[in-house]
This record gives structure tokens, sequence and C-alpha cells, in this order.
């Protein structure tokens, strides 16, 4: 094989995703280079349900399943226990966009504020998917969900969760998605490797029906967000250093939008359609003048 | 309920301990499903020899040179000389430059490396004695392929050339710089390492007649290759010096330059070394073509590198006379214009009738050669003197073939390569046995739509590099390193052949496709997403319909 991949498996099959599950895959992903020494806490979300239903489940570690806005809280809880008995388990609390930048938002603060020994990743399919793909803080500028219609369509802009995080300065944060393999195995193991504070991973996780698109296009859809600009991948060390892990290239925004039926009033709309580009740019800038002051001698090419 | 009564009967906690899989099937929810399907890449296709391009690349990556060797040598036994000097009909169907900008895998440098690194292995030994003897007539690399596939199918094979060597136009007309002679005598000394009989200095019609061949051999192969000199037509031609005879001599060091202005008159292969010959030699050389670079049949990279060594060229110049002027020699040319085109698609050199007179030392002739068909009873022959042929070269006579040039003019020598196999696997099945070297025909060849560049690292083509070298005669370019061929064939999209590159694995949401060295599609849970046939670079992968399948 040539991918710098773990080949050990810690997700059985016969998960109960939908075809072409993004939130799956990155579980998958993250699975192999965490290993088994591990315990997930699940909020209400989409892996509350495929993680199986009782008596089976899908992780070779065990699982929690809690309330929706306590992922955080209840994984700071195990890990305490954890610690009690004398093990140094990685504790994972894995939520859905809804679980993160909403309703699990102010746990979440209050663990980053308190920098506790675990890992917060954010799967985020940028809807409530589970309950019927409804908006959530993380849906972006112009999208199509069901309490945003066609003719309403999501007016504001996506929640910049990774500023809020930064903004609490815990060790480790990054972007990343499993459209990049290698550069999401590179990051778990980072957030592993800086043990004894809190670290957080947000990964843009496709999903199919609700993005109203073709399964088979799940893993391009995630290289064109990054590709275009609208995803990028990069590290925050210590809510101030910022690195950029790979170099989009010039891909049209209208390129990672056209895969998805869920960006159709956007498309429609060149006013709206302008102000996404605006914003777009907008954050990239502020984040290369970020990566640029963390190291003024690298910008360039993967 | 009072205090903490309720903790007592406090539920257990529900816990699962079997994995999904034990119970979710989710294969059911598929309607497609996607199977692993080996399909022809476009540069096997291209090929005329259909070696399976993909699948040798993918052992060099994986260390077995040896099976890298035999995958090739099913279908081509001379990678050292085709490796250098193929037109490299495969590389233009790369799928790699068509589906990007990127060029096209060098496949021709890689398969010099090959051949290179493995010129010393001697050809596998022989399969049982048959006691069959089969005449092979012709030294060519159309008659020592033949000889190859025969010997390795257990057949005595004796080649006979009226040449004092064997090798035909590989030693006699192609330069040194591009191949040098020791690689043509290290093939015919390893084709006689394997038992096969060389016997030189006879001649088809002259000093052997095929009645008698026919008489002594259980089967015949002719490749006498078309080597004749063509008139050209132009008045005083007895002053022109034949371009091909002008080789023979040069590559044995036996000819001094006429003077320092020659021109070559053609635009084939044979103009492109003659050209190329008398420059490296010391002259300044003017090429005199009647009709442009489009219609020129030359190889594109000879015709380059015959522009890097200096040659000149003469479009649309037709020379009508030549005459002597004192030492020199007068050429009278015509001004031509392209017409409507002749049969070739090629547009026709049309007269204008404007004139004019240019000054040589030395004039070649290279403007074709012919086959020679006199050695064949005219019952063979058709109204145009043509051998009359099926697709494997059979004649009319039982168990006589022809191919190579003599069968279809100058052509290259791969295809007479082809040729020289073809009729070996028609004559062995003659004389008995089962299909020891099957023909392959493209099955639903990868087009470029199909597959996934994504992944193909950008870095530049590996191409052959110059030689360091002061002598004009010594070969022009090296071989690759191992670490630049492995490199190059990175960017390979392994079209439609699995190299086992683990994308599909890697993407899979359901972790329904099982790793053992290579992918297994699990299909009790794949349900059916189609990520594995999107991604998979060379898209070895395709969805069939469930409905097929499970009424199949
Ligand atoms: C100058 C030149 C450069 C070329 N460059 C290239 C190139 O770069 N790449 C490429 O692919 N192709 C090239 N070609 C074409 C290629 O060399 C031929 O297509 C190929 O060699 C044909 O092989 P063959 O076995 O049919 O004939 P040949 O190679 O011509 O071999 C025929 C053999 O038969 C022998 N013979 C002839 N008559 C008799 C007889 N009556 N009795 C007994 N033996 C006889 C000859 O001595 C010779 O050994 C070139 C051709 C020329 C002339
Ligand atoms: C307090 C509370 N409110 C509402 C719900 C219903 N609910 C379950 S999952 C979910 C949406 C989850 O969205 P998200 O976190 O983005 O995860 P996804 O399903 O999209 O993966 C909601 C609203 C709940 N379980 N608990
Ligand atoms: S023989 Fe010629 S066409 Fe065939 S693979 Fe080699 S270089 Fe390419
Ligand atoms: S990418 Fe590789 S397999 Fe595909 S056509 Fe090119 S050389 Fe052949
Ligand atoms: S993606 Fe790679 S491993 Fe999978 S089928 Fe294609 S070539 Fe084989
Ligand atoms: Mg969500």
């Amino acid at each position: 094989m040539r991918w710098v991949v773990p080949e050990a498996e810690h997700m059985a099959e016969g998960t109960l995703g939908c075809q072409g599950c993004g939130g799956a895959l990155s579980m998958r992903l993250v699975l192999k280079e965490l290993g088994q020494d591990a315990v997930a806490v699940l909020p209400a979300c989409c892996w509350s349900i495929i993680d199986g239903p009782w008596p089976v489940h899908a992780l070779d570690i065990p699982v929690l399943h809690t309330a929706f806005e306590t992922a955080a809280v209840v994984a700071t809880g195990v890990k305490a226990a954890k610690t009690v008995q004398g093990k140094d388990t990685t504790v994972v609390a894995w939520a859905g966009d809804g679980g993160t930048f909403d309703i699990g938002l102010q746990a979440l603060s209050g663990a980053a504020e308190r920098n506790e020994d675990i890992l917060f990743i954010c799967y985020d399919n940028e809807a409530y998917m589970n309950t019927g793909i409804q908006r959530s803080s993380s849906t972006p500028t112009g999208t199509w969900t069901t309490t945003t219609p066609d003719q309403r369509p999501e007016a504001r802009p996506k929640k910049d969760i990774m500023g809020i995080i930064a903004a609490h300065r815990i060790p480790y944060a990054a972007t990343a998605t499993a459209a990049y393999p290698e550069d999401l195995e590179r990051k778990v193991q980072n957030a592993v490797a800086i043990k004894g504070g809190m670290r957080f991973l947000h990964l843009l996780s496709v999903c199919p029906p609700g993005w109203k698109m073709e399964a088979d296009q799940a893993i391009e859809v995630m290289r064109r967000a990054v590709r275009s600009k609208v995803f990028p991948l990069y590290e925050v060390r210590n809510g101030r250093d910022y690195t950029i892990t790979h170099w989009p290239d010039d891909l049209p925004l209208e390129d990672y939008f056209s895969l998805q039926g869920r960006f159709k009033p956007l498309l429609g709309n060149d006013e709206m359609l302008e102000l996404v580009r605006g914003n777009v740019e907008e954050r990239w800038q502020t984040l290369l003048a970020r990566h640029e002051a963390s190291h003024p001698a690298s910008v360039g090419s993967n | 309920m009072s205090g903490l009564d309720h903790v007592d009967n406090y539920p257990e906690i529900p816990v699962s301990l079997a994995p999904t899989s034990t119970v979710l099937k989710t294969g059911a929810w598929r309607s497609v499903r996607p199977v692993l399907k080996t399909r022809t890449a476009p540069c096997n296709a291209y090929c005329p020899a259909g070696i399976s391009i993909p699948e040798y690349f993918d052992f060099l990556t994986q260390d077995r040179l040896e099976d890298a060797h035999s995958v090739f040598m099913e279908r081509n036994p001379f990678p050292r000389i085709t490796g250098r000097v193929c037109p490299r009909f495969c590389e233009h169907g790369c799928n790699l430059a068509v589906a990007t900008d990127e060029e096209p895998l060098s496949i021709r440098s890689i398969e010099r490396w090959l051949g290179d690194h493995t010129a010393e292995v001697p050809h596998p030994n022989p399969a049982e004695e048959t006691g069959k003897q089969v005449a092979v007539v012709g030294a060519g690399p159309a008659g020592m392929a033949a000889a190859y596939y025969l010997r390795r199918s257990g057949h005595k094979v004796t080649v006979f050339d009226r040449r004092e060597l064997a090798g035909g136009i590989l030693r006699y007309g192609i330069p040194e710089y591009r191949l040098p002679t020791e690689i043509v005598d290290n093939e015919v000394r390893k084709l006689e390492n394997m038992g096969v009989e060389f016997r030189t200095r006879l001649a088809l019609g002259a000093d052997l007649k095929l009645e008698d061949l026919e008489a002594a051999y259980a089967a015949v192969f002719v490749a006498t290759g078309a080597t004749g000199q063509r008139s050209t037509g132009i008045a005083g031609e007895s002053l022109l010096e034949p371009g091909l005879a002008f080789l023979e001599a040069a590559n044995r060091n036996q000819v001094s330059l006429p003077g320092e202005r020659c021109a070559v008159i053609g635009g084939g292969n044979t103009a492109m070394d003659v050209a190329r010959m008398l420059q490296r030699m010391g002259a300044k050389v003017t090429v005199l073509y009647r009709r442009t670079l489009t219609e020129m049949p030359a190889i594109d990279e000879e015709y380059e590198r015959a522009v890097e060594d200096g040659v000149e060229f003469h479009w649309l110049t037709l020379p009508r006379r030549v005459t002597k002027l004192g030492a020199k020699l007068l050429v009278t040319v015509e001004q031509m214009r392209l017409g409507t085109p002749d049969e070739s698609g090629r547009r026709r050199p049309e007269s204008t009738g404007i004139m004019r007179e240019m000054r040589f030392d030395g004039v070649f002739s290279a403007t074709g050669e012919k086959a020679d068909t006199t050695p064949f009873p005219d019952r063979l022959r058709d109204a145009q003197g043509w051998l009359d042929l099926d697709v494997d070269g059979a004649t009319k006579d039982p168990l006589v073939y022809a191919g190579g040039d003599l069968a279809t003019g100058p052509a290259t020598v791969i295809e007479a390569i082809v040729a020289g196999r073809n009729a070996a696997r028609a004559i062995d099945a003659e004389l008995g046995f089962s299909d020891r070297w099957p023909a392959v025909s493209p099955i639903d060849t990868v087009s470029p739509a199909e597959v996934n560049v994504t992944y193909v690292p950008h870095h530049d083509r590996a191409d052959d590099p110059p030689a360091v070298t002061a002598d004009p005669f010594a070969e022009e370019t090296t071989t690759l390193t191992a670490a630049d061929v492995l490199e190059e064939i990175d960017r390979c999209l392994s079209c439609g052949y699995c190299n086992s590159c683990g994308t599909c694995f890697v993407f899979c949401p359901d972790g329904a496709i099982l790793w053992n060295n290579g992918p297994r599609i699990d299909h009790e849970f794949c349900k059916g997403c189609g990520i594995c046939v999107a991604e998979c670079p060379g898209h070895v992968m395709v969805l069939v319909n469930e409905r097929e399948v499970s009424h199949a």
C-alpha cells in the first residue's frame, strides 16, 4: 500500500452510516491512529445511531452515549476516573457540529478554559443531520436545509469555531478532513502526543443525503472544500502559532458548490455568491497572515 | 420512593459487547456493487505487441525484477532494443497525458532500463523438445523474435541470413549512436545459447530455394525485410549514393565523406539516420523533402534529434536532375506545394514549375526501400508483387509464413517483432500444440474520462539522459537509474490493473474493503456508495447493477 495510513481496523463493518458517510469514514481513520487505549463519549448525533443499536456496537473502544450538550464535560469526568485508576487512556469527546458549535458549546468552552486533558473531535457535516437536516450555526451562507429552504437559504456565515477554540489558548487545535487521510492521521498523532491539556480537531465530514449529492463524490467534495479555500487545513498551537498544512490551489468556489444540491440557492444568487466569495477570501487572508506571522520564511506549495 | 432507595434498583447500564458486523449485514442496502475488473490500459492497447505495461511496472515497484522481465518477454523478447529505438506507440495512448497536462509516462525508457538490467539473464529453457525443425529466413527483428518463441516452444530452429552476421537493420542500418552493435550481438548470443542455430551468408533465391526449405523443414518463416533500392526517378540517378548502403558502410567504419556539403533526399528514418551520420562525420547536411514536416514519415524524435545535430531541412523541395559540375554535384530542384490527400491521408506534393539549383559535394538517396518477393513463386504473390498473406502471415502454402518489412514494406522494429511472434504462434498451433503464445486483444480499454488523476505526483518526466561523451559515434543517451525508474512509475495511474495502491481501502467509509497485500471487497457489508470506484486511480473497479449479479 502506498498510503501512510495504518492498516489496523478498529471500527467494525455493519455500521449504520449512510452510503458515503463522511462521519463514519472520519471515525474509521481517526481510530486507526488512536488505537485501542481510548474511550469515546458521544452526545446525541448521527454517530449515536451509526455505532449500532444495543446489544451491538461498532468500535473496538468503549463508547459512552450521553446527552446532547454534555460531550466535553462527560469526557472530562471519564478522564478524571481514568486518572484515578492510574491509566493513561485517551478520552475522546466525539460530537457533531450541533453538539459542538451550538448546544455543546458551553461545556466545550468550560473544558477548554480549564484545559482539561481530553481530545474533543467535532465531525462537522454542517447541519443537524440525525434529526433530518436542520440548520446549525455551522451551516454556511446560502445553504439549503429543511429549516432554511430554497426560498430562504441560510443567511448567516458559518460560525468560526476554530477562532473560538484558539481564543481559549489550548495547546493544540487543527482542522482536517478524510479526503487528506495522511494529514488527518498526522494531526491525530499530534493531538495524542500533546497530552495533559485540551486538544481539538475539527473534521469536515461529508453527508451525501444532507448535502444532496452523489455518495461516490464524497471524497471529491471534501477535497474541493480544501482546494477552494472553503475549508483550509491548518494547526494552531497554544492559540497563537498557526501552520497551514496543505496549500490550496485556485479551484473556483463554484466547483465545490456545484457538486452539492444544498447550494442550489447560492448558485442562483449572484449577490450572495459574491458575499460568500468575499468571506472565504477574507478568512483565508486572515489565516495566511497568521501563518506568516508564525513562520516568517515559509509560504508556498505542498 | 424516598431517600436513595432508588439507587438499589437502578437499572444495569446496557452494554453492547458484540460488533455490528455480527447482525447488521449492510450489504443488503446496496443496489449497485463495486467489482474489481482487470481491464486493458491504453498504453498496452497502443503497443503493437500488447505489452502489459502496468503489470510489469507493478512488479518493478515490488522489486520483483524477474517477474517484470518474464511478463515483458511474453510479448517482446528484446526490451533493450525496442527500449532504445521504438517510436513509443504506447506513450501516445497514455491516459495521464490526455487527462492532465502532465507528460505521458516515459515507458520506453523504463523498458530500456528493464532490458539493460536483465541483459545477462539467460532465456528460459525451451519446453520439451518436439522433434520439429523450423526454418527462419532473415535474421532481422522479425526472424529473431520468431526464433525466440519457436525455440521456447521446443522446436529446433535454424535461422538463415544472407549477411555475415545476424541482426538485419538493427545491425546494418540503425547507427551505433542509437543502438550499439554490442546489444545486437548479445541478443544473438542469447538466442544461440537457447539452441537457435544461425547459418549466415546464405541467400534465399540464390543459395536456398523456398521449395527445398519447404521439403526439408516442418515449417518456414520468411522475414527478409524491405531493403531493396527503389528508383528515385531523378535524372542522373547514378550520381546518387544509396543511403542504406552508406549507413551499412558507416556502421562498419568503412566510408569517408564525399566533401563538406551533403544533401539527403527523403523524409523517412533512413533519411534521418543518413543525415545525422553525415553531420556527425563532419558534413553540413541539408535534407530535401518534397512535402512538409507534417507529412514526413520519420519518427518525430529522429527528426528532432537531426535538428539538434544541426541538419537543415528544405521542405517542398523535389530534386529533378543531378549533374556533375567539376568536383561538385549540381542538383536542380522543383518548388512543390501541397495538394489533396493521397491514399495514406497525407497531402500530395504538386508541381509549381519553379526550379532552382543547389550545389553539393555528395547527394544521398533515402526515398524509401522496397521488399524483394522474387524468391517466392507467383502463386504466393498478388498482382502488385506483394505476398498474399493472412493476419498471422500464412501464405497459401501450408506451413510457409512471411512477415516483417517483407510483408508490410518499411515499418518498425516492434511491428517486425509482433509479426515474428504471430508466425511462431501460428506455426506452433499448426504443428499441433495448444495456444502457447496467445494473442491478446484489448478488453474494455480504460478511457481518460474514467481515471482519477488526483493522486499523481507532479514531477518531471524521466527521459534517457544524454551521454557525456566526445565521441560522436558512441551511444548518445544513457539508461535511467533504478531510482529514476521508480519515481517515474509513481506517476503511472495503473489503468485497469490493480497495483495495490490502497486508495480504495483507505477511503471506504464502511471498512468493507479488506486488505491483504491488496483489496478484497466484502460484499456482505459494502453499501455500494461507489467511493472506491470513483477514487481508484486506474479505474480498476466498476459498479455493476445488483440485479445483474443476483439474477445471474
Ligand atoms: C536506417 C533505418 C533506421 C530505422 N530506425 C528505426 C527506428 O528507430 N525504430 C524502429 O522501430 N524502426 C526503425 N527502422 C525500421 C526497422 O529497422 C525495420 O522495420 C525492421 O528492422 C524490420 O525487421 P525485419 O526483420 O522485417 O527486416 P530486417 O531488419 O531488414 O531484416 C531482414 C534480414 O533478412 C536478411 N535477408 C534479406 N534478404 C535475404 C535473402 N534473400 N536471403 C536471406 N536473408 C536475407 C537481411 O540480411 C536481414 O538480416 C529503421 C529502418 C532503417 C532502414
Ligand atoms: C437536548 C436535546 N435536544 C435535541 C435533541 C435531538 N437531537 C438529537 S441529534 C440532534 C442533532 C445533532 O446534530 P449534530 O450535532 O450536528 O450531529 P449530526 O446528527 O449532524 O451528526 C438533535 C437536535 C436531543 N437529543 N437532545
Ligand atoms: S515496444 Fe514500443 S510501443 Fe511497446 S511498450 Fe515498448 S516502447 Fe512502447
Ligand atoms: S497512466 Fe500508466 S497505465 Fe495508464 S496509460 Fe499511462 S502508462 Fe499506461
Ligand atoms: S484503488 Fe488501488 S488498491 Fe484499490 S482497486 Fe484501485 S488500484 Fe487496486
Ligand atoms: Mg451535524
